[in-house]
């Protein structure tokens, strides 16, 4: 069985760049417009704090049992959840269901959309220089997060808090 | 419809006096001959003032520009120019700043703005897409540049619109009041801030929804992906994360105190024996708390700094970067880092530049221990070297123009032709604009930089790193085996004039298009092929393919920055350097004896140029080679050609 792949989002070492917004509209658009990504680094600028939000493809998808037309699906190759241009009315139900902010508008052509790993290689994470963003198979996801508390742990034994 | 992409091909004009605001069509023949940035900038303040033109009078124009490649993903471009005829040097100002802002601007659909006029009250203008505002800013005045972003974007109901403003420094016309940007981005010297205040213009907010295109979507990405790929792995990937990622610009302050050329006591000397005491590995161990990365840039050399305990306490603030480091620590004789975390952090709230601010205050501390400025003088604040008091104490009064802070916020040029007595002696500027981190007698090209800079003595026009970092594939590729030796040896002014100029002309390109000097000064990744490579399929103009091109466009724009320069009055007589670095060798560090000899530079570098050697003004067939036909008409009217 094919071992599904997720975005894995590490905001501790995102420095917010915002490389993953323009890969990512460019992939989809071929402009370079932030405000057509399907992925946002939320910044605090003063307190120099940059948190990338993206759909997370939740296996009970909120945005799909909210969707009224039955526009969204599963992928079955890369498991997100995608949009059915041909029967997405955009009525936005999506975006209001979603705890994450996954969905949002296009602000040029006023549809839908949201994250659909680019087809399995997501750009966001091929280009993010620190690896705030990383495309890890299932399995690897929990350790991934185990592995950045205990290096935290073992920094604050060995030096004291560093950040 | 604009024939070329990565433009906008609409800018927008805002007369102050008037409250009129117009969006006006990029004229195709500015993007063909100039490029962008620094190019636009020259030609429009060219044209639009002249020789009678106040630098804090309503007729100066202050524009804010981008370039093509702003917004489109190049790493690093997150960059915008502002300019205008400086109110410290009353010559060329232009100054840069990274952040986030100028892509805004061009997503809002704009390459840039030309201010000009007064407001006759505090405005700050608000540009959302085709909705631009002038909006009240009387509330604003007199508040830092933290407090006015924050009230700003709290006003505006949106905590993502980028703001650019002054902090009181700038209303109050300091000379070399900076424009904050996001925080804690700066367009730091040259006075912009100033301009600013003179135009009761307090911020320029900026939010967009729009795109930026490129001409050749495959290939431009083909070229932008080769060139992330270049700056972030291999041997340059490992060159900028093991100093600028690790450390940001600190990292310099152990790199050229070792080669003794690092600015200290007021330059009086290049070696600091204190340097490690702020250098990089103590602010990144105790200090750093955060990576910050501007727009799309892949080698991210910004941070925070915080100060928990002590005297400082509470103090939370971007940088300090190398030069702030520099003027505040080791120029004042003060290696308290944290002191020079705070009094950064100050000079960013007022808005000012924190190179000047240093280099007034060491001023000040040089004169009074000549005996030329007594504690009377300066309301009683001592004067000693490095003493704490005397550097919060005197930021704070040229920030609000008090007393001899009065004095120390026209500049020092001006300062010592107020306070006399030989003053001048100490004030170390060229063309008035005080001396950046750097020491002509360690590294002799860096005092060609600072004589033809044509902003004065500053490193981000023409300093050359190949030597001082010792980048030796990248001269000997550059200029050939032959000149290795020579170029590569700090002291040597063989061939010097050669690098300085060939660097000037890459960063006028860099300058316009607009990219960081991080990936072409230091290190020295991109240069004209990279850039050839990179315009045409972004912008659709072909002719730039050819490095040649770019060449003589490079030329253009630099000859039209001098020429701007003659018309004010410039010629081979301010091409100087100050007395320090020509006549008192070196006191100590490994340039120990050295003086700079800047002669022999210069006459080759005028020669390169084509440029009177004899006057230092251009050749009218200098200037016809590069396409300024109707800039030697004008100058031969004004008397000012050769």
């Amino acid at each position: 069985m094919l071992v599904r792949k997720f975005l894995v989002i590490e905001p501790e070492k995102c420095t917010g760049c915002r490389i993953c917004e323009l890969v990512c509209c460019f992939h989809h658009t071929k402009e370079f417009n932030p405000k057509r990504a399907r992925i946002a680094v939320l910044r605090d600028e003063e307190a120099g704090i940059n948190i990338p939000m993206v759909c997370q493809q939740c296996e009970i998808p909120l945005c799909e049992e909210a969707c009224p037309t039955g526009a969204t699906y599963r992928d079955e190759k890369t498991g997100a959840i995608l949009i059915d241009e041909e029967k997405c009315i955009g009525c936005r139900m999506c975006i209001y269901a979603c705890p994450f902010g996954g969905p949002s508008i296009d602000p040029f052509t006023m549809m839908t959309i949201k994250c659909d790993l680019c087809g399995g290689n997501p750009q966001c994470a091929k280009y993010c220089p620190r690896k705030a963003v990383e495309y890890l198979k299932a399995d690897r996801v929990g350790i991934m997060r185990k592995k950045v508390s205990a290096e935290k742990i073992s920094k604050m034994i060995t030096q004291g808090v560093v950040y | 419809m604009f024939s070329y992409k990565g433009y906008k091909g609409t800018y927008l004009r805002v007369d102050l006096s008037t409250n009129q605001i117009q969006k006006e069509a990029l004229p195709e023949s500015l993007a063909r001959d100039y490029l962008g940035g620094t190019g636009f900038c020259a030609k429009i303040i060219w044209d639009e003032a002249d020789v009678k033109t106040g630098p804090l009078k309503p007729e100066n124009r202050l524009i804010f520009a981008t370039g093509p490649v702003t917004g489109a993903f190049f790493t690093p471009a997150g960059r915008f120019v502002i300019a205008a005829k400086s109110p410290l040097t009353g010559i060329w100002g232009e100054s840069h700043s990274g952040g986030h802002w100028g892509p805004e601007l061009k997503y809002a659909g704009y390459d840039f703005i030309i201010f000009q006029g007064k407001s006759n009250k505090p405005v700050y203008l608000y540009v959302e897409d085709e909705h631009v505002e002038l909006r009240e800013a009387g509330h604003l005045w007199g508040k830092n540049t933290k407090e006015t972003i924050k009230i700003i974007r709290e006003e505006l109901g949106d905590d993502t619109v980028k703001v650019a403003c002054i902090g009181p420094a700038g209303e109050n016309l300091v000379r070399f009041a900076s424009v904050l940007v996001d925080f804690y981005r700066a367009a730091g010297r040259a006075g912009m801030g100033a301009v600013m205040g003179a135009k009761n213009l307090k911020a320029v907010a900026v939010r967009g929804t729009g795109s930026v295109e490129v001409a050749d979507p495959e290939t431009y990405m083909e070229v932008v992906d080769d060139a992330f790929h270049k700056i972030t792995t291999g041997e340059w990937g490992e060159a900028c994360e093991s100093s600028l990622g690790m450390y940001g610009t600190p990292n310099l302050v152990t790199a050229v105190n070792a080669i003794g050329r690092l600015p200290t006591k007021n330059h009086w000397t290049g070696f600091f024996e204190a340097a490690e005491k702020i250098g990089p590995d103590i602010l990144r161990k105790n200090y750093r708390v955060t990576r910050e990365s501007c727009f799309t840039c892949g080698i991210q050399c910004k941070y925070i700094s915080r100060i928990e305990k002590g005297p400082y306490k509470n103090t939370w603030t971007g940088g300090p970067e190398f030069e702030s480091i520099m003027a505040l620590g080791s120029n004042c004789l003060n290696d308290d880092v944290e002191l020079v975390i705070y009094a950064n952090m100050l000079c960013n709230l007022y808005g000012m530049d924190t190179i000047s601010v240093g280099k007034a205050i060491s001023f000040a501390l040089e004169c009074h221990e000549k005996g030329i400025l007594s504690r009377k003088d300066a309301d009683d604040v001592d004067l000693a070297w490095g003493n704490a008091d005397a550097i919060i104490t005197l930021t704070h009064k040229i920030a609000k123009r008090e007393g001899i802070g009065n004095v120390l916020a026209e500049g020092v040029k001006r300062a010592a032709e107020i306070i006399g007595k030989g003053a001048e002696r100490y004030a170390v500027q060229v063309k008035g604009m005080e001396a950046s981190g750097q020491d002509p007698r360690a590294q002799q090209s860096v005092g060609l930089t600072y004589a033809i800079s044509c902003r004065g003595a500053d490193h981000l026009r023409a300093l050359s790193s190949l030597e001082e970092l010792g980048f030796v594939e990248t001269i000997e590729k550059r200029f050939g085996k032959d000149k290795v030796k020579e170029i590569q040896n700090l002291l040597s002014t063989t061939h010097k004039a050669l690098v300085i100029k060939d660097v000037e002309d890459l960063y006028a390109i860099v300058d316009s298009l607009l990219v960081c000097k991080y990936g072409t000064m230091w290190p020295p990744v991109y240069y004209f092929d990279d850039f050839a490579r990179l315009i045409p399929p972004l912008t659709g103009m072909k002719e730039y393919g050819d490095p040649r091109h770019l060449r003589m466009v490079a030329e253009r724009i630099c000859n039209l920055r001098r020429a701007f320069n003659i018309r004010e009055g410039m010629a081979k007589k301010d091409d100087v350097l100050h007395p320090r670095f020509i006549e008192e060798p070196m006191p100590s560090g490994p340039a120990k004896g050295y003086v700079c000899n800047l002669e022999p530079m210069l006459n080759e570098y005028y020669d390169l140029r084509e440029w009177d050697k004899e006057t230092g003004l251009i050749p009218r067939k200098t200037l016809e080679k590069v396409g300024l036909k109707d800039i030697s008409d004008q100058l031969e009217r004004m008397k000012k050609l050769p």
